[in-house]
């Protein structure tokens, strides 16, 4: 079993039933393995932030939605975050690929990227990182539960330990 | 269709036009943009399955994307040329999923309408245009009579449409509940779930 999986096993068992993202090379195989997967719908998303919306409507409609987006894209949706989700106590479980922090080697990655928790901590959005391959299932759903249980987003940062980084060097 | 701007002067209403959504769709989930489109439709008829929006600026057709995916029943958004500007790439996204029990009303007063009436530069943009080249069916509509024909080919459509609905400014005193959480839960309540 690969991290992938035990993610996309994490997010059926907790009752996900829309992945919204915007391709990554970082999560292509995350992305390949949630397409492959009947039991998830997926929304193709032009702009990250959309995904806010749209995730948005699947809970309205008794969905229940995760965004799939580099830690760049995250940075589109913060007035959606902070205008939406936060204030109307709309859930979603985010899975964002961190750039910006160990290996990093594009400086356009790094402001947002590195400090993408202190900024989902000061519009209150609770985050967790996530590293270990063997762990990746287990925190996954934990996160999933409690984003839907408190009504809130939650987003899980796939640090490039997990992910392995871009290799430009 | 066409790219010329629009200077001819006629506009729909849009009290009267959000008034005829709502009678031609009596039941339909209805989003509504942050400001004028959530205060008009609030004084037309505040019901719970009105979804008002109090922020997200330029978001409000994907949260209307992504709820009519969800359901099967009929889902309108009531959207703005400011917003709609803001977020034209959500109009290829509606395409690329086309789903036919959405439509998306753009009402274009010209005007950043909520934060007093700064030009919004809509009048250089053929909205209907923008969608119909994205990949989505559209209808446009200067009157109100115009409108509830294109509002009624829009539901026909088998497919995501867009309405792109010219208005005169209007400001209204009616306001959606401030209390934002109970929007949204009594909307949900209001969904029948599946």
């Amino acid at each position: 079993m690969t991290w992938e999986s035990d993610v996309v096993d994490a997010l059926v068992a907790n009752d996900v039933t829309t992945v919204a993202y915007l391709p990554d090379s970082a999560v292509s195989s995350l992305v390949d393995r949630i397409e492959g997967e009947d039991r998830l719908d997926t929304v193709r998303l032009s702009r990250e932030e959309e995904g806010v919306g749209v995730l948005a409507g699947a809970w309205l409609g008794h969905g229940r939605g995760a965004l799939v987006c580099q830690s760049s894209g995250l940075a589109t949706t913060i007035n959606a975050l902070a205008s939406l989700s936060v204030p109307a106590r709309i859930p979603l479980l985010a899975l964002v690929t961190r750039r910006g922090d160990l290996d990093e080697f594009n400086a356009a990655q790094v402001p947002f990227g590195y400090g993408l928790a202190d900024v989902l901590d000061t519009i209150g959005v609770r985050n967790t990182s996530l590293e270990d391959p063997a762990d990746a299932g287990r925190r996954v759903g934990m996160a999933t539960r409690t984003a839907f249980s408190t009504r809130e987003p939650y987003a899980v940062l796939l640090e490039s330990t997990l992910t392995g980084a871009k290799d430009e060097f | 269709m066409s790219s010329e701007p629009d200077t001819d002067g006629q506009r729909a209403d849009q009290t009267r036009c959000t008034a005829a959504v709502l009678e031609a769709t009596p039941d339909a989930a209805v989003v509504s943009n942050l400001g004028v489109a959530s205060y008009v439709l609030a004084g037309v008829e505040d019901r719970e399955r009105n979804c008002y929006l109090w922020g997200s600026m330029g978001v409000t057709t994907p949260v209307g994307l992504g709820l009519a995916l969800e359901v099967d029943e009929q889902v309108t958004v009531l959207d703005g040329d400011g917003s709609t500007l803001l977020s034209l790439g959500a109009l290829a996204t509606v395409a690329r999923h086309d789903p036919s029990n959405l439509v998306v009303v753009v009402f274009d007063n010209g005007a950043y309408a909520t934060t007093g009436g700064q030009p919004s530069g809509s009048e250089l943009v053929d909205f209907a245009a923008v969608a119909e080249d994205v990949g989505m069916r559209s209808f446009e509509a200067t009157s109100d009579e115009a409108f509830v024909e294109a509002y009624a080919a829009a539901l026909d459509h088998d497919g995501a449409a867009l309405v792109a609905c010219r208005v005169d400014p209007v400001d209204p005193e009616s306001r959606p509940p401030l209390d934002f959480p109970h929007v949204a839960r009594r909307f949900r309540d209001a969904m029948d779930g599946a």
